[in-house]
């Protein structure tokens, strides 16, 4: 509330603020003074006066109720005040002022600019907030998206940062009338590094110690918290309502590097005065910040609507992350169409809060977007990686189709949409084609239905089960003592899992792939020798399908004396595609006779003890559909048995013998142990080698002591198997 | 514009600089007047439509210092006005070259011919010399 006088201003009555006033007889005694020597002096105070008063009254006319303080400034800004007609020498920095102000009208022209404006001001044209980056930008003939995302990524929300620079730097609506208020110079004489603080403390009229301080204060809380070494301070920042954090961020030392590039000096007396200068209250930098942030909040209903019109047209096609961005937006924006017409601090300060709160949410939105973004990426990846794979699992034609369909179109196009979406945000376009965002939507929803197809057929593949068919597995010897259940050793090439993503585990050829379901069970034999069932087991998209893809499972079990080598793998091919094949072992264990599992290649190898009865359960529970193999029923006992431990039958269920060593070791170098493995198998082959060659050797030499070489047999594979069990302690 | 305090240089061409900034000056200085009587041999204007029409030829000039030197014009009696009544807002002043402006513009006019054409020619020579020496 201020008051109002009339005055008598060139034959007019002008009411005019009592501040404004007192501003106005100043200038003109400076004039005065300026023009004492002059001839015809008073003409040109009077002609001086008459302008300035055609000036006030466009102002009335055009709807001001009375001269204010800063309409004053800016017509005496305008008209030029002694200190400009003498630094100026009648015009202006002719050329610097030239191509600063092309600069500032057109933003287009930033490329071979060599010359810079002197002074750095705020673009009012071009701003955001308060011009800030913009003028920044434009000092340094770069574009002001770069500066703003340089900003966010070095200084963070750095609220004070960005005040300081707001109040300090004048903006360029002033620059293009002719003069300036106060100017935030660097003070020169009192500097200790470049005379930043010095020249703010003259600014605000603080001590030069409070400013120090003030700069100072993040560089002890960097060193400080030094562990935490944040790159981003946009990460820190986001914990909101701790002010400290907010202000006082390493940023300051970017800030003070800003500012010491691109404030000028104080060098002449006239730019010392300037420096000092009237004071800056708080009136004039409430005035200044109000205008601003009407303008911004102006331009923030103008985005508001432009977003509810957007997001009106796009309801019906939308992707759903533009969809929900969008329609978030809108709400978002509801609240701030209705303008407020109140205007006083609380207004201001409500609608800082407001804007910092919307930067928030769009930071969240932000980071829920980029996740998304990163999970697609991730899902496309896998998709993409996978194709090679593709062969062995889907039928050729419409499935097939239907998985690159799902992966190009459900997964790529819209990480393609979302990415294009962002730089297009960034760069500013407005126009979006409406071709290419129909063709996007509509390329995901083809992506939508490939994946439900996908799905569904694949579904379909896998929906019926063989009938399961059980097999004897004819034992060499089956009343040997000990039966130790190990791989076929005839692999001999190196392998190298590509991913042991489960159920698959490993490419070898180019066209098989391996797959190790295989399920052991050790019963309680009712005989007294062993006994090995096998049950092949596989979904197929007919039950006829799944019994001839049963039969086409090669699985073999070999027996050698106390060796029971089998496959290595169920093989997968082309033709026989995978169906979940899996195998059933079963192992009966007559009471008294020791049984061990060696093989620790079996990842997916599933032991499971049952004392009881094996073959009811299952064969009941697969005839009647009911069947799941990986949940069983189980009755009597089951407990964990582990991998390469030697195990005895007794007449209550097997029992420990040998103490397990050093513990599963399981999440070892799961590579390091297959090659030591296949190493493993070399030797134990080359030792079979040699024993064979010992026993033709045996047979060629002792004919008929047949018993004999059978013992010493034994005894060598007795010694071999201890050597094996050495092995194991090394590799296991 | 070479921001000579900005970046430390030598102070002898700091000083070069400094007089080249002086000698800017001084070119502008001198083509003031005669920029201005052209503006008012055209037709009657007033002040701030001088100011217009300046800033459209690239040239900015403040209005006080325009003031002063129509003041000064006036009273060498190159310049005449008459006040004229205006609807809105106070009344303006209108110049026009007096029969002594009309000539003291031909004068210049002349100079300013004979000077640019004379600094043209140089110029150009200087251009063609270091043309002939690049090529």
């Amino acid at each position: 509330m201020n008051k109002v006088i009339n005055i008598n201003f060139q034959g007019r009555i002008l009411p005019i603020e009592e501040q404004a006033y007192e501003l106005l007889k100043e200038y003109i005694e400076s004039l005065r003074i300026y023009f004492a020597n002059e001839e015809g002096r008073d003409e040109i105070i009077n002609d001086i006066e008459c302008r300035v008063a055609e000036l006030c009254d466009d102002k009335l006319k055009k709807g001001a109720v009375c001269m204010n303080e800063s309409t004053i400034q800016l017509i005496i800004a305008s008209i030029g005040r002694p200190a400009d007609f003498e630094a100026q020498d009648g015009f202006e920095q002719a050329s610097t002022s030239n191509h600063s102000q092309s600069n500032y009208t057109h933003n287009e022209q930033t490329g071979g600019e060599s010359i810079r404006p002197k002074h750095l001001y705020r673009d009012e044209q071009n701003k955001v907030l308060g011009g800030v980056c913009s003028g920044i930008a434009n000092y340094f003939n770069v574009e002001p998206i770069v500066i703003r995302i340089l900003w966010i990524f070095l200084i963070g929300v750095n609220i004070l940062a960005y005040l300081i620079l707001w109040i300090a730097v004048p903006s360029s609506s002033i620059k293009e009338v002719g003069g300036v208020r106060k100017r935030l110079f660097r003070d020169i004489e009192n500097k200790i590094i470049g005379g930043v603080c010095a020249g703010l403390s003259k600014y605000f009229g603080l001590r030069v110690g409070i400013v120090r301080l003030l700069f100072l204060i993040p560089f002890i809380r960097f060193v400080f918290n030094f562990r935490h070494l944040h790159l981003f301070q946009f990460w820190d920042n986001v914990n909101f309502p701790n002010i400290l954090d907010i202000t006082f961020s390493p940023g300051a030392v970017f800030v003070y590097i800003i500012l010491w590039l691109v404030l000028p000096e104080a060098k002449t007396s006239a730019d010392k005065l300037e420096m000092v200068g009237e004071k800056v209250d708080l009136n004039s930098i409430k005035n200044t910040i109000q205008s601003d942030m009407e303008g911004f909040s102006k331009r923030a209903q103008s985005w508001g609507s432009e977003f509810y019109k957007k997001d009106k047209s796009n309801y019906s096609n939308t992707t759903n992350n533009d969809g929900t961005e969008t329609s978030f937006d809108a709400r978002m924006d509801q609240p701030n169409v209705a303008p407020s017409k109140s205007k006083g601090l609380f207004y201001f300060v409500g609608r800082i809060i407001t804007i910092a709160v919307k930067v928030f949410v769009y930071f969240i939105i932000g980071i829920v977007g980029f996740g998304v973004l990163a999970a697609l990426f991730a899902l496309g990846v896998a998709g993409t990686s996978l194709l090679p794979l593709k062969g062995f699992l889907l039928e050729d034609g419409l499935q097939s189709a239907a998985f690159i369909g799902a992966i190009l179109f459900f997964v790529w196009v819209p990480i393609i949409a979302i990415v294009t979406a962002i730089i297009r945000k960034i760069a500013g376009y407005k126009k979006s084609n409406i071709w290419v965002r129909t063709s996007f939507v509509s390329l995901w929803v083809l992506g939508w239905v490939c994946v439900f197809y996908f799905f569904s057929s694949l579904g379909n593949s896998f929906s019926k089960h063989n009938i399961p068919v059980e097999q004897t597995v004819t034992l060499t010897n089956a009343k040997v003592d000990f039966l130790e259940v190990t791989m076929f050793p005839r692999m001999k090439y190196y392998e190298e899992p590509f991913f042991n993503i489960t159920p698959l585990s490993s490419f070898n050829a180019e066209d098989t792939i391996f797959v190790r379901n295989l399920k052991i069970r050790i019963v309680q034999s009712k005989t007294d020798s062993f006994e090995v069932n096998v049950v092949k087991l596989t979904n197929g998209k007919t039950i006829q399908e799944a019994n001839q893809l049963a039969n086409a499972i090669n699985f073999n079990v070999n027996q050698m004396d106390s060796l029971l080598s089998l496959d290595k793998g169920i093989v997968i091919s082309k033709t026989n595609k995978f169906r979940n094949q899996h195998v059933i072992m079963t192992i009966a264990v007559p009471v008294g006779k020791r049984i061990k599992i060696s093989n620790k290649n079996w990842q997916q190898v599933n032991i499971k003890i049952n004392s009881t009865s094996i073959r009811t359960e299952t064969m009941n529970g697969i005839r009647d559909g009911w069947y799941d193999e990986w949940n069983e029923n189980w009755d009597g006992a089951s407990y964990p048995f582990e991998i390469g431990v030697e195990y005895k039958m007794t007449s209550n269920g097997l029992s420990l013998i040998k103490p397990a060593k050093d513990g599963p070791m399981k999440g070892d170098n799961q590579i390091k142990d297959k090659q030591e493995d296949s190493l493993k198998d070399l030797k134990e082959e080359r030792e079979q080698l040699e024993k064979n060659n010992e026993k033709g050797k045996d047979r060629g030499n002792i004919g008929l002591n047949t018993i004999g070489v059978k013992k010493e047999l034994v005894k060598k594979t007795i010694h071999f198997f201890d050597l094996h069990w050495v092995l194991d302690r090394f590799t296991y | 514009m070479i921001h000579s305090t900005k970046y430390p240089l030598a102070l002898c061409s700091k000083v070069i600089i400094m007089d080249i900034q002086n000698t800017q000056s001084q070119m502008r200085k001198g083509v003031l007047e005669f920029c201005i009587l052209s503006i008012i041999q055209k037709g009657e204007v007033y002040p701030s439509d001088i100011v217009e029409q300046m800033k459209a030829a690239n040239l900015h000039i403040l209005e006080g210092t325009l003031y002063p030197l129509l003041t000064r014009l006036k009273n060498a009696g190159l310049l005449n006005y008459r006040w004229v009544e205006s609807v809105s807002g106070p009344p303006r002043k209108y110049f026009v070259l007096t029969e002594e402006g009309n000539q003291a513009y031909e004068v210049l006019l002349k100079t300013w011919n004979e000077m640019t054409g004379a600094v043209n020619q140089l110029t150009q020579n200087n251009q063609d010399h270091t043309e002939s020496i690049v090529a």
